[in-house]
C-alpha cells in the first residue's frame, strides 16, 4: 500500500469493536459530536454527497496509495456532481470514521447497480449504474434523462470537457393565479416498503464495521436547489427553475411555506419510519443541504432564515432530538456567519462544510464563537484555492492548523470544504491525507 | 414628477407590474422614454446596488428588482430606439460564463446591474468559448466580463485572454473577471484588468476601467 501506510495507518484500522483497541469510529465521532476529544479527529470521507470525492480526483487518490491497478475504474455513486466511490479499501487506509446511507434512487430516480464502463471527459475510467444513460448533445455536451428515459427530454448536461451535471431548466410558463402546493409535491411521498428495507439493510451491512453511520433520506432539504428541479422527475410541475425559486422566496413566501409545511410533515413522518427499523444504529442524520450563503455573504438575509426556513428545521432537530439518539447536520456553503445564531437556535447538532473562505468564516473566530455548540463537520481545508492549486506543504500546513483550532476540546470531523473536486494534483491529495494522519492524534 | 419617484421605488420593491404601469403613465404624461430610464430604472438599481451592499438586501430581492427593470425596459426600449438616444451607452460589455461552467446568477445579476447602469450588455449566456468571446469583442467591446464558480472552470478565464492578446485586443478592451473561487490575485495572475466580489462592486469596477463618471 502507498504512501499512508504507517503507524498511524494501522491504528486507523482498528475502527471495528475489539477488545482493548483504540475506540471505535462510531464512538470516535460520538465523542466529537458530544464536545469531547476522542482519541483523534475524526475523518469523515464520502459519508454523504457534501463530503466525498469527485470520482477523477478519487481515481488519481488511488492510484497515488497504490491500491490497484492503472486504469482500474472507480464507481460513481452520485452522478450529479460525479461522486466516487470510497471504498473499503480506502476507508481503512485512510482511516476514515464515517459511512453514509441513502435511499435506493439516486437523484436520477435510478438504482446503483448494474455497473457499466464510462469514461469522463478528462479520461479518467469509471463504472456507472446500468440506467446511466446519456446521450451526446449538439454542442459536445452530455444530456442525461430522468430514471434513464431517452422518451422523455433530458433533465440534466454536463457541457463539453465538464466534470459535473447541472440541471436542465425544465420551467413550465407559471401563472400566479392557479399555483398548486401538489405542483412542488409530486417528488415527495412516504418512503416505499423496497426504500425502507434498503435503507434497513444498508444500516445492518455497514453496523458492523464500526463505522458512524450518516443517513439521508433526502426530504428535508427544504429548499435545496440541487433538488429544486427534481431532475429524478419524468415531467416537472410547480416551480423548478432554480433562480426561479430564489425569486420565490421574496416573491411568494406563502407559497413557500405551505410546500414546505407538507415536506415537514412527510420528512417527519419518514424519519420516524426509518427510525422504527434502524434505531439508534445511526450517529447522525444529514437534514438539509440549502446554500444559505454566497462567497461575500449570506444569500438570502437572516429575516428570510427566521421567517421561511428555521421553524422547520427546527421542527425536524426537535423531532430527531426527542424520539431519537440522532445527531443532526446541516450543510449550507458559503458565508453563513451571520445566520449562525439561528442555525443554532433551530437546533442543528453539526455545520458543513465550513466554508472558511468565504466572508467572516476564520477558523478561529468560528470556534471560539459556536465551538461549544457546533460541530463542525468540515473546515479542514480551503478546497478553493489551497487544496487545488496550492503547494503539498500549503495543504500540509492548512490541515495542521485546522486540527489545531476546530479540533480544540472535540466538536470536530475532519473533512475538506466540501466534497473534494476534480482537478487537485495527486500531490496535493497524498499530502491531505498524509497530514491528516500525522497530525490527527489529541 | 411622482408617476418617476413611483417607477422607482417599484423597481426598488420589485413591482413588476406596478413598474410597467408606472411607465406606461410616465410616457402617456408625455415623460421621454429616456428620463424614465434615466430618473427611473437607473436611479432604481444604483439604490439596488447600495441596499445589496449594505447588507439591506439579499440575492432574492435583487433578482426580483431585476425582473422589474427588464419588464419596464420591454417598453421602453422600441421608444429608446427612436428618440436615438442609444449613444448615450456607457460603453459596451460582452459578459458570459466561462467554457465549462453553466452556473448563471451571478453573472446574470452582474449583466442586469451593467445595464441598469446605463451600459450596453451582451450576453453570451454560459459555457461560452474563448472563441466565442473573441467572436463578440471583435463585434465591438470596451469590456469583456468573465464569471465562473467552478475550481475547475476558472482556469479557463485565462485562455480567453490570451486569445484577445493574440488577436491583437488586448489594449483595445479591459477584462474584468467574478465568481465565488475568483480573488484579485488570481485576476492579476491571468493578465485581467479586474475582479469584483458582487454586481453591486462590479459596476463601480467597470466605471473605473473605462473612466466613466458616476
Amino acid at each position: 500500500m502507498g504512501t499512508l501506510a504507517g503507524s498511524e495507518t494501522t491504528q486507523a484500522t482498528s475502527s471495528g469493536p475489539r477488545a482493548g483497541a483504540a475506540l471505535t469510529s462510531r464512538q470516535r465521532v460520538e465523542k466529537a459530536l458530544a464536545h469531547e476529544e476522542p482519541d483523534r479527529v475524526p475523518l469523515d470521507l464520502g459519508g454523504s454527497m457534501t463530503t466525498g470525492i469527485h470520482a477523477s480526483a478519487l481515481y488519481r487518490l488511488r492510484q497515488g496509495l497504490g491500491l490497484e491497478a492503472p486504469g482500474t475504474p472507480v464507481r460513481v455513486i452520485e452522478p450529479f456532481q460525479m461522486l466516487g466511490e470510497v471504498g473499503p479499501d480506502l476507508i481503512e487506509a485512510l482511516g476514515v470514521d464515517v459511512v453514509g446511507v441513502n435511499r435506493l434512487n439516486n437523484i436520477f430516480g435510478f438504482p446503483n447497480e448494474d455497473w457499466k464502463p464510462w469514461t469522463l471527459f478528462d479520461g479518467t475510467p469509471v463504472l456507472v449504474p446500468g440506467r446511466f444513460n446519456t446521450e451526446p448533445g449538439p454542442e459536445g455536451d452530455i444530456l442525461m434523462y430522468p430514471e434513464g428515459d431517452h422518451s422523455v427530454p433530458p433533465s440534466a448536461r454536463m457541457p463539453k470537457g465538464g466534470f459535473y451535471f447541472d440541471a436542465l431548466n425544465r420551467q413550465e410558463p407559471l401563472d400566479d393565479e392557479h399555483l398548486e402546493v401538489e405542483d412542488n409535491m409530486e417528488e415527495f411521498g412516504l418512503i416505499s416498503d423496497a426504500d425502507l428495507a434498503h435503507v434497513a439493510q444498508e444500516v445492518e451491512r455497514l453496523w458492523p464495521t464500526g463505522k458512524a453511520i450518516l443517513l439521508n433520506l433526502g426530504d428535508t432539504g427544504f429548499g435545496d436547489v440541487a433538488l429544486v428541479p427534481a431532475m429524478q422527475r419524468k415531467l416537472v410541475k410547480g416551480i423548478r427553475d432554480v433562480e426561479e425559486w430564489y425569486v420565490s422566496l421574496s416573491l411568494r413566501p406563502g407559497y413557500v411555506r405551505d410546500v414546505f409545511e407538507r415536506q415537514c410533515e412527510i420528512g417527519i413522518a419518514n424519519l420516524a419510519r426509518a427510525y422504527e427499523v434502524v434505531g439508534d444504529k445511526v450517529t447522525a442524520v444529514f437534514v438539509t443541504g440549502t446554500d444559505f450563503g454566497a462567497q461575500q455573504g449570506p444569500l438570502a438575509s437572516p429575516r428570510t432564515y427566521r421567517n421561511l426556513f428555521e421553524p422547520f428545521h427546527a421542527r425536524v432537530n426537535s423531532w430527531v432530538h426527542a424520539h431519537t439518539g440522532w445527531k443532526t447536520f446541516i450543510h449550507s456553503c458559503g458565508s453563513v456567519r451571520a445566520l449562525l445564531d439561528d442555525i443554532v437556535d433551530a437546533g442543528f447538532d453539526a455545520l458543513n462544510p465550513v466554508q472558511t473562505s468565504a466572508a467572516g468564516m476564520g477558523p478561529e473566530d468560528l470556534k471560539q464563537s459556536y465551538g461549544d455548540r457546533l460541530t463542525f463537520w468540515g473546515g479542514g481545508i480551503d478546497t478553493q484555492r489551497v487544496l487545488p492549486f496550492g503547494t503539498p506543504d500549503e495543504v500540509r500546513a492548512m490541515v495542521h492548523d485546522r486540527m489545531r483550532i476546530f479540533g480544540r476540546g472535540g466538536g470536530f470531523v475532519f473533512n475538506t470544504v466540501h466534497n473534494v473536486q476534480a482537478g487537485v494534483p495527486t500531490d496535493n491529495l497524498l499530502a491531505l491525507y498524509q497530514a491528516v494522519a500525522d497530525f490527527r492524534a489529541y | 414628477m411622482p408617476v418617476l419617484e413611483e417607477l422607482r421605488q417599484a423597481v426598488v420593491d420589485g413591482q413588476a407590474k406596478a413598474a410597467v404601469a408606472r411607465a406606461t403613465q410616465g410616457l402617456e404624461e408625455g415623460i421621454p422614454a429616456e428620463v424614465l430610464l434615466r430618473d427611473g430604472l437607473i436611479s432604481a438599481m444604483q439604490e439596488v446596488g447600495r441596499l445589496f451592499e449594505e447588507g439591506e438586501i439579499f440575492v432574492p430581492e435583487m433578482l426580483v428588482s431585476a425582473r422589474a427593470m427588464n419588464a419596464t425596459l420591454v417598453v421602453l426600449k422600441p421608444l429608446l430606439a427612436t428618440e436615438g438616444s442609444e449613444a448615450r451607452s456607457e460603453g459596451k460589455v460582452v459578459i458570459g460564463t466561462v467554457q465549462g461552467d453553466l452556473h448563471e446568477i451571478g453573472k446574470n445579476l452582474v449583466a442586469i446591474m451593467l445595464e441598469g447602469s446605463g451600459f450596453e450588455v451582451v450576453d453570451l449566456g454560459t459555457d461560452v468559448s474563448p472563441e466565442r468571446f473573441l467572436e463578440a469583442a471583435e463585434a465591438g467591446a470596451d469590456v469583456v466580463a468573465m464569471s465562473a464558480l467552478l475550481t475547475t472552470t476558472m482556469t479557463n478565464m485565462k485562455a480567453v485572454v490570451e486569445a484577445l492578446g493574440r488577436a491583437g485586443l488586448r489594449d483595445k478592451v479591459r477584462i474584468i473577471v467574478g465568481g465565488a473561487p475568483i480573488t484579485d490575485r488570481f485576476a492579476s495572475e491571468i493578465g485581467a484588468d479586474g475582479y469584483a466580489p458582487d454586481a453591486s462592486k462590479a459596476v463601480r469596477k467597470v466605471r473605473e476601467l473605462l473612466a466613466v463618471k458616476a
